[in-house]
């Protein structure tokens, strides 16, 4: 038998047909029927129109964007100043970085209540600010890196013809550092979002008692309707699919600006 | 309890080494005599509900009838003894879940068991669909000497199993007990008292604000919360001496009227911002290390809480509220999926529950989990013994005679001995202090009629609100216990929506300025999307 450049894929093929394909269709399957395995829309709709499906998705999303808003503030500094510093061992200093997440999550989470607990007096006084800081703690490292990487391959002449041209330091990093680094931005953006605003471990362990998405799904299958879970499931998913298309469009621009 | 620590060591390992012996063993050569296949048995059990063996030597139960010690996990002593006694193999795959919802989730996803111990609520669910398989009348034969189940149950519960009913079904027909208790309440004395504690109301109290837990699953929430709001109506004399009592009690718990669901949404609500945290583990945690000072549980925990607590020499203790409390089983049920009509596993899946129910192996079992095991041990004194070497006081005399044999052992280190005496006299100080009480548990191993005063233990006064008192609370206490029944779909539905929306954040709850504040938010980002995008196009 002739083998083809093409047979390398098979098991990928293999992968994505049992374990991404074949959920999906289940998926989907679940969130149009009803009980008696007809089709039906009630699923969607009636996330639409239940008050609590929808406040969770705002809460949520509320956790979510603020928590990418303080990653992105303590990530983007950080990764600027390591990038462009002239320290020998700034590899070593990024693996700091990366180092909490060779260590398991709920370990580390457990480590944070103790630290909270210190710090707070009452964990359960502040359950927003808490989730809020979990999941900054966890996801920061994703934040950081792609900052980083994209800064430090940013070409050194392009600043520097900038200041040549008379731009003081605020407009070059203005117009040339952060503009060029927008897609390591997004990518931070994209890694920390998504899991933030399904990651209800991270509430759980930190006495939030308030349910994001993750644990509304999961409270829909405890009580054994699978139906509307699959759908709160599928809702998120084209959520998320949205979003990634959104800044996966921005970053063909930001590219296209880098071109320039 | 030290089992707990290795008991969590070595589970997964030990689990996987269970399963794996489940999988390879028919890959065994078959013994030579034996014609016949071996019966496979698929047994499915909530996590750490058994023992695992591989205790250490000073573990041992020394009992008057003789020592106990789990070498073994008991689902390798079942295959030897099955295959001792019945002279035919057996291989049990034995597996685990987490809640019974998973586990009913996983028969409808199309696993198969032949034996389940699920608790009694899902063991209704599965009578009422039929999914169950009744046991045999062999399995009541008392004068089998190998039926250790119905020849040890506890005549308490006993009853408790002939008197429910689903479907004008006993549970008794379908279902054997394993392990039971009662929820309260774990509080530290220090701060809360007893009286504090003894009502669903602590769960509540501004006082303690962030300082308690409450389960985080629907039905001992709805449990605790139905208690609260009817305190008034559950601790009234009119309503405690009313011949009905039981059966009011029982039906004012299960009570799922709209308005009684309303009432305890308002009410959970309210508490969720009154509570440390929503919890299935980690209150005990929170409990020992001081966070929370009173968490809602379920006895069995409550003893493990208060174990792990003395060892850090801090004191907690265990009330039951005053208005009543759920009375729960976890029990042994034969799946029709499983056993498909097939008499030799059916034989095998009532020997698994025998085996279990034989007071050695159900101490063991007790020892290793914690809980309270269904079984008074019928002729067998040994479980009542058991009971004695946890909870009864140091009999002054014994302990007099085991210091003088320490004496008369002339040991060789004076130092040693010498600590030894100043031991004696701590606890005889401490014996001087202390007041010894007659604690009854006749009801459990005698039954209803049985006379207070026939089984009767001699513990230390604190007993009434420690360790023996949430292992086998005593008669006055069960009194007041109701089981919380199977709802139907309809009621359940309603309850699952009330509990979503105790726990979801309503979109209505948004206030104006938030909305006009994200609107300003997006309508800046998309200005500044467009201002960046012109100024890269515009060059």
């Amino acid at each position: 038998m002739h083998f083809s450049r093409k047979n390398l894929g098979i098991p990928y093929a293999v992968f994505l047909a049992v374990f991404v394909v074949a959920p999906l269709v289940v998926l989907l399957f679940y969130a149009f029927t009803n009980g008696q395995g007809q089709f039906t829309m009630e699923n969607l709709t009636g996330f639409f129109t239940d008050p609590n499906a929808l406040g969770t998705l705002f809460y949520s999303l509320l956790i979510a964007v603020v928590t990418t808003a303080v990653c992105l503030l303590i990530a983007y500094p950080t990764a600027y100043l390591l990038a462009t510093s002239k320290l020998k061992n700034r590899t070593v200093i990024v693996m700091l970085f990366v180092m909490p997440m060779w260590i398991n999550f709920s370990l580390r989470i457990t480590a944070l209540k103790e630290i909270l607990t210190i710090l707070e007096g009452n964990l359960a006084m502040h359950p927003f600010l808490n989730a809020v800081i979990g999941m900054t703690y966890d996801f920061l490292p994703f934040m950081i890196l792609p900052i980083y990487t994209t800064i430090s391959k940013l070409d050194g002449a392009l600043r520097e013809a900038a200041m040549d041209l008379g731009a003081d330091r605020t407009r070059t990093f203005l117009e040339i550092t952060l503009p060029l680094s927008l897609p390591g931005i997004l990518s931070g953006v994209s890694m920390v979002f998504l899991p933030a605003m399904t990651n209800y471990v991270v509430l759980d362990m930190l006495y939030n008692s308030t349910y994001i998405m993750g644990s509304l799904i999961g409270s829909y299958f405890a009580a054994y309707n699978w139906h509307g879970g699959s759908m709160i499931a599928l809702v998120l998913l084209c959520m998320i699919c949205i979003f990634t298309l959104l800044t996966g469009g921005e970053d063909e621009t930001a590219r296209g600006g880098a071109l320039l | 309890m030290s089992a707990f620590v290795r008991n969590k060591r070595t589970c997964a390992l030990l689990c996987a080494a269970a399963l794996g012996m489940g999988l390879f063993m028919p890959a065994r050569p078959a013994a030579a005599a034996e014609s016949e296949d071996p019966v496979v048995l698929r047994v499915s059990n909530w996590e750490e509900y058994i023992d695992l063996g591989d205790w250490d030597e000073e573990e041992t139960i020394e009992l008057e009838s003789g020592d106990i010690i789990g070498e073994t996990s008991v689902v390798e002593d079942f295959e030897e003894w099955y295959e001792e006694t019945y002279g035919r193999e057996v291989i049990v795959e034995y597996s685990t879940f987490g809640t019974n919802e998973d586990l009913y989730n996983m028969l409808t996803l199309g696993d198969v068991y032949d034996l389940v111990c699920p608790s009694e609520y899902m063991i209704m669910k599965l009578m009422a669909e039929d999914r169950v398989v009744p046991l045999s009348e062999g399995f009541f034969d008392e004068t089998d000497e190998n039926n250790y189940y119905v020849r040890g149950v506890s005549p308490y519960i006993r009853d408790i199993f002939e008197s429910q009913e689903i479907n004008g079904e006993q549970w008794s027909k379908y279902a054997a007990g394993y392990m039971w208790g009662v929820t309260g309440i774990v509080y530290n004395p220090e701060v809360v008292t007893a009286e504090e504690a003894s009502t669903w109301k602590i769960l509540g109290n501004p006082d303690y604000r962030r300082r308690v837990t409450i389960k985080d699953n629907v039905r001992d929430s709805y449990f605790a919360a139905v208690g609260a709001l009817k305190s008034d109506l559950l601790c009234s004399e009119e309503f405690r001496s009313d011949p009905d009592y039981s059966r009011n009690l029982e039906r004012e718990m299960n009570d799922t009227s709209p308005e009684m669901i309303a009432a305890v949404q308002d009410y959970l609500q309210a508490l969720k911002d009154n509570v440390y945290s929503f919890e299935t583990d980690s209150g005990k945690a929170d409990m020992i290390t001081g966070k929370v000072v009173a968490n809602l549980q379920w006895s069995g925990d409550g003893v493990y809480t208060l174990d792990q607590a003395d060892e850090d020499d801090f004191e907690l203790a265990f009330a039951v509220p005053e208005e009543c409390t759920n009375i729960y089983f976890d029990g042994w049920v034969m799946l029709r999926s499983g056993i498909e009509e097939d008499p030799a596993k059916q034989h095998a899946a009532e020997a698994f529950i025998n085996f279990c129910s034989r007071p050695d192996i159900a101490i063991r079992n007790m020892y290793y989990i914690g809980y309270t095991s269904v079984l008074s041990g019928g002729d067998d004194p040994r479980i009542f013994e058991y009971m004695e070497y946890n909870y009864a006081a140091e009999d002054e005399e014994e302990e007099e005679a085991a210091a003088e044999e320490a004496e008369e052992e002339t040991v060789e280190e004076e130092a040693e001995e010498e600590a030894a005496e100043e031991e004696t006299a701590e606890e005889e100080d401490a014996g001087d202090g202390e007041d010894v009480i007659e604690y009854d548990v006749s009801y459990f191993y005698g039954g209803a009629d049985c006379e207070d005063g026939t089984y009767v233990i001699e513990a230390p006064a604190e007993s009434l609100h420690r360790q023996l008192f949430a292992a086998y609370p005593p008669r006055e206490v069960l009194e007041r216990s109701a089981v919380m029944v199977y709802f139907d779909q309809e009621q359940n539905d309603a309850i699952n929506r009330m509990w979503v929306n105790v726990r979801c954040f309503n979109i209505r709850h948004v206030p104006a300025w938030a909305w006009v504040l994200i609107a300003a938010l997006i309508a800046a980002a998309v200005w500044a999307t467009v201002k960046v995008r012109r100024h890269f196009s515009g060059t």
